[in-house]
């Protein structure tokens, strides 16, 4: 019995972390800049290919971790600098839109590359196989999972909260005029802060290829659960980000395990409630 | 010639062209047509929300999925005359767009759009599991033509279909407009503007986006409704989130809030990609790369152009 | 007789900082009242109270002697409560006259209709235009609100909320970011429509020519709380206030 609700628990927790890595970016690059970014899953299934790639290329699990993610910042720096820069100054819808295009040539692009089928991706032999804890076996991945996306938003947290760089973005979040002044130049943060959130969402994806296989539906299944997360959580709040995270992944453990079709459903309750009563969020600002 | 001239003289021919394009085009090529108006009507739909309330919704395809199973689902079942399916069509579509609506309106911006695409998804996810009803992932096919009222034989002739789907676009079109100019239109328009301003200035906007987004769901719902009996057949690809992306680069491409831009924009969307797809396999890689730059470079679409254009030279 | 507008001991702190401290005080129907201080006195927070845009922390706000102070902004602006805002809140893309006829109808009772609403659009209309015609931006009345220039945008602000045949009028900052002239035309815009419509009025001003040109009565704020309050001419001669602008220099 003991062993059933601790599996139950880890399983949401590695969830939880999957799903944290990508709301997170999310949050940030919209709360912070503003930036509306509808290709931030595409920039995560694009980020689990490179490692399909990498992997077969090099048979190392390891490397992709560390390559595939600077790789897939620089294609969304240079995205930013080519596409998203002019159009700023526009209605926030139309970022949505150029985002949402800029999502959809990416995926177009993938098939083209890949093919339609799911790609799997072997995870390396040091975490293939289980742990045993409590008695029960459990997956190894998923235990590297989840520390992988504790390990990220403590960095983050850290990142933002104690770095002078950290301090330079939060200011120029409240006030982009005189951040400018202060001799901050506000284009190339947006192009780094953008990148970097591409590249957290490429750690995402690349972690997650062995546990989901790489797959072209990706994109839109992974930008929705982390809207939904921000949406339970709040806007910009990172901690919003961890606590929506954890009650998603924690609807889809135990709602989807006696049908799969029930852990959508009680997430979307589960929005629905939120927006009906605190429609900012659990620790969203009201704006 | 003064610019009222000329666009009621574009009217004029236009109309007169409509009416006569059975007896232009071959059967083939009439089908297309028919094609393209119903996605005209289905573009235009999602102008209402887009254009005019400056609502961007990721998920309108649903309405139109929606249109299209409980027409197929009346027309194979009951073999109701036409009329009622298309009426089924409307109803369905906005009773799901009414709680939905409600619950994405609590939210603006972008969350919206992402609460539309995310409930578009659990809709897709019910029609393509829910085998019993919807037939799962293969639809449901079969679906007849039946007739115009109880009585009368079956439509079997393309041209009588084809004046079936030219009455629901003009009319919708007539409707639309008429809507645009009303009170509400531009109280719709104002939140478009400044969602703030309207509500400092005494009232909650979120019933009037609630009412717009369901009459646009339901406007959606006629096209999928007269897609069904046109195809003869429904499937959960038609709500797919791809296909709600398609129908906004119609728009787009068309010209957004401009009510006609949209439909032209379906038709030309619709004729590349028959053109495209006959030369290559990844025509959509294409359309993605093209909506992009128009984002950019033309966000006021063909319509936007053309007015540019003609401005420029009175 | 009863006030048009009573703060009651109204305060509003954020978090340490306390922006407005037991403002009492009463505006008297047909007045012309402005609000003064040096910067970051908190008059634009006590401004945000009375129309509702904040709620405080402490205190009561009276309209008519009525409570309001649980109610909602939008709410006390169908009460008789419209406001002008500091950064130009307009409709661009609407014409003037779309501008403030939306104004209009978002004050009245009537639903918006979808089907045969063109008598009640007309209604609306005609009063719009009156209001624009007092605030002198007849002859523009039918292009984009987004080509006036920035003076004349100022203009609308104020003709939409005197559309709304306000009882209270509050104008925060109207001539901020006009030029001289334009300043002085404003003033004369204003002080004849308040005289027209006899409206009560709630001004604040950075500019002192202004306000000396148009208050009956003026309150001066000074960290949150009123130093002073008395005729421009008690104003001018009052010393704690002339420590209050000499001292933040």
């Amino acid at each position: 019995m003991w062993s059933f609700v601790v599996v139950q628990l880890l399983n949401a927790l590695s969830l939880a972390a999957l799903l944290f890595l990508v709301a997170a970016g999310l949050t940030l690059i919209f709360g912070i800049l503003r930036v509306v970014n509808f290709a931030h899953g595409a920039f995560y299934m694009v980020g689990a290919y490179l490692g399909f790639t990498t992997v077969v290329l090099s048979g190392r699990f390891w490397l992709a971790l560390l390559v595939v993610p600077p790789i897939v910042g620089l294609i969304g720096a240079s995205l930013e600098v080519s596409t998203l820069r002019f159009i700023y100054q526009r209605s926030p819808n139309y970022q949505l839109l150029l985002t949402f295009g800029i999502g959809l040539v990416l995926e177009e692009t993938v098939r083209v590359i890949y093919g339609a089928n799911s790609k799997s991706v072997d995870a390396p032999s040091l975490l293939d196989g289980s742990v045993h804890l409590f008695g029960t076996p459990y997956p190894t991945y998923r235990l590297f999972l989840t520390g992988l996306g504790i390990a990220i938003a403590l960095g983050v947290w850290l990142f933002f909260a104690r770095t002078h760089a950290g301090l330079i973005i939060r200011a120029m979040a409240q006030n982009s005029e005189m951040a400018n002044c202060l001799g901050t130049n506000v284009q190339r943060v947006r192009t780094l802060v953008f990148g970097a959130s591409c590249a957290l969402a490429a750690v995402g994806g690349v972690a997650s290829a062995p546990m989901t296989t790489a797959y072209l539906g990706m994109s839109v299944n992974v930008v929705v659960d982390a809207f939904v997360v921000v949406v339970i959580g709040g806007l910009g709040s990172v901690v919003g980000s961890a606590a929506g995270s954890l009650i998603v992944a924690a609807a889809q453990t135990w709602g989807g395990y006696y049908i799969s079709e029930t852990a959508m459903i009680l997430m979307y309750l589960v929005m629905g409630a939120i927006l009906i009563f605190r429609p900012h969020g659990l620790f969203g600002e009201k704006e | 010639m003064t610019r009222s001239r000329v666009l009621v003289l574009t009217y004029a021919i236009t109309l007169a062209v409509l009416f006569a394009i059975p007896w232009l085009l071959a059967r083939y090529q009439l089908s297309i047509f028919i094609e393209l108006l119903i996605f005209g009507l289905f573009a235009m739909s999602l102008d209402l929300i887009m254009g005019y309330a400056g609502m961007i919704s990721f998920g309108h395809a649903a309405y139109f999925g929606l249109g299209a199973y409980a027409s197929g689902l009346i027309l194979i079942h009951f073999e109701a005359p036409i009329p009622v399916a298309l009426l089924a069509g409307i109803a369905l579509a906005g009773a799901v767009a009414a709680p939905v609506g409600w619950l994405s309106t609590r939210a603006t911006g972008i969350y919206f759009a992402m609460l539309t695409l995310a409930f578009a998804q659990l809709l897709y996810t019910l029609a393509y599991k829910w085998r019993e009803l919807t037939g799962g992932s293969d639809g449901i096919a079969g679906v007849p033509k039946t007739a115009l009222f109880w009585g009368l034989p079956n439509v079997t002739s393309p041209a009588v279909f084809y004046f079936i789907v030219l009455s629901c676009l003009l009319s919708s079109w007539i409707a639309c407009r008429a809507l645009i100019r009303s009170p509400f239109g531009h109280a719709i328009q104002g939140i478009r503007e400044n969602e703030a301003r309207f509500v400092s200035l005494g009232r909650d906007s979120r019933p009037f986006k609630l009412l717009v987004f369901v009459i646009a769901a339901g406007v959606a719902g006629l096209a999928g409704a007269l897609f069904a009996p046109f195809r003869g057949f429904a499937s959960p690809e038609a709500m797919f989130w791809v296909a709600s992306g398609q129908v906004i680069m119609m728009v787009i491409l068309g010209g957004i809030g401009t009510l006609i831009g949209p439909i032209i924009g379906a038709m030309v969307f619709i004729l590349i990609q028959e053109v495209l797809s006959s030369h290559t396999a990844h025509w959509m890689l294409f359309t993605g790369i093209v909506f992009v730059l128009m984002v950019i470079l033309l966000p006021g679409g063909i319509v936007g152009l053309a007015r540019r254009l003609f401005e420029g030279r009175t | 007789m009863t006030a048009v507008l009573d703060t009651l001991d109204l305060s509003r702190s954020f978090g340490a900082l306390q922006a407005v401290s037991n403002v009492t005080m009463s505006v008297q129907r047909g007045e012309f009242r402005a609000i003064i201080g040096p910067n970051g006195a908190g008059k634009t927070t006590l401004f945000n109270l009375i129309s509702g845009k904040i709620v405080p922390t402490a205190g009561r706000v009276l309209f008519h002697g009525e409570d309001l102070t649980a109610t909602p902004a939008p709410e006390r602006c169908r009460r008789g409560i419209s406001r002008t805002f500091q950064m130009t809140s307009i409709f661009p893309e609407l014409t003037v006259s779309e501008n403030v006829r939306l104004a209009v109808q978002l004050k009245g009772e009537g639903n918006f209709r979808i089907f045969g609403g063109q008598k009640q659009l007309l209604a609306s209309a005609r009063k719009a235009e009156e209001a624009i015609g007092l605030l002198g931006l007849l002859d523009r009345t039918n292009v984009p609100a987004s080509t006036l220039a920035h003076g004349d945008q100022r203009l609308l602000e104020i003709a939409m909320a005197v559309a709304q045949d306000p009882q209270l009028l509050l104008l925060d900052e109207p001539t901020q970011g006009l030029s001289i002239e334009e300043t002085t035309a404003t003033v004369e815009t204003i002080r004849r429509v308040a005289r027209e419509r006899k409206l009560s009025v709630l001004l604040v001003e950075h500019d002192m020519e202004v306000v000396f040109g148009l208050a009956d009565r003026i309150t001066v704020l000074h960290f949150g709380a009123i130093i002073a309050d008395g005729t421009p001419d008690e104003i001018r001669m009052n010393v704690n206030v002339q420590k209050a602008y000499l001292g933040a220099d």
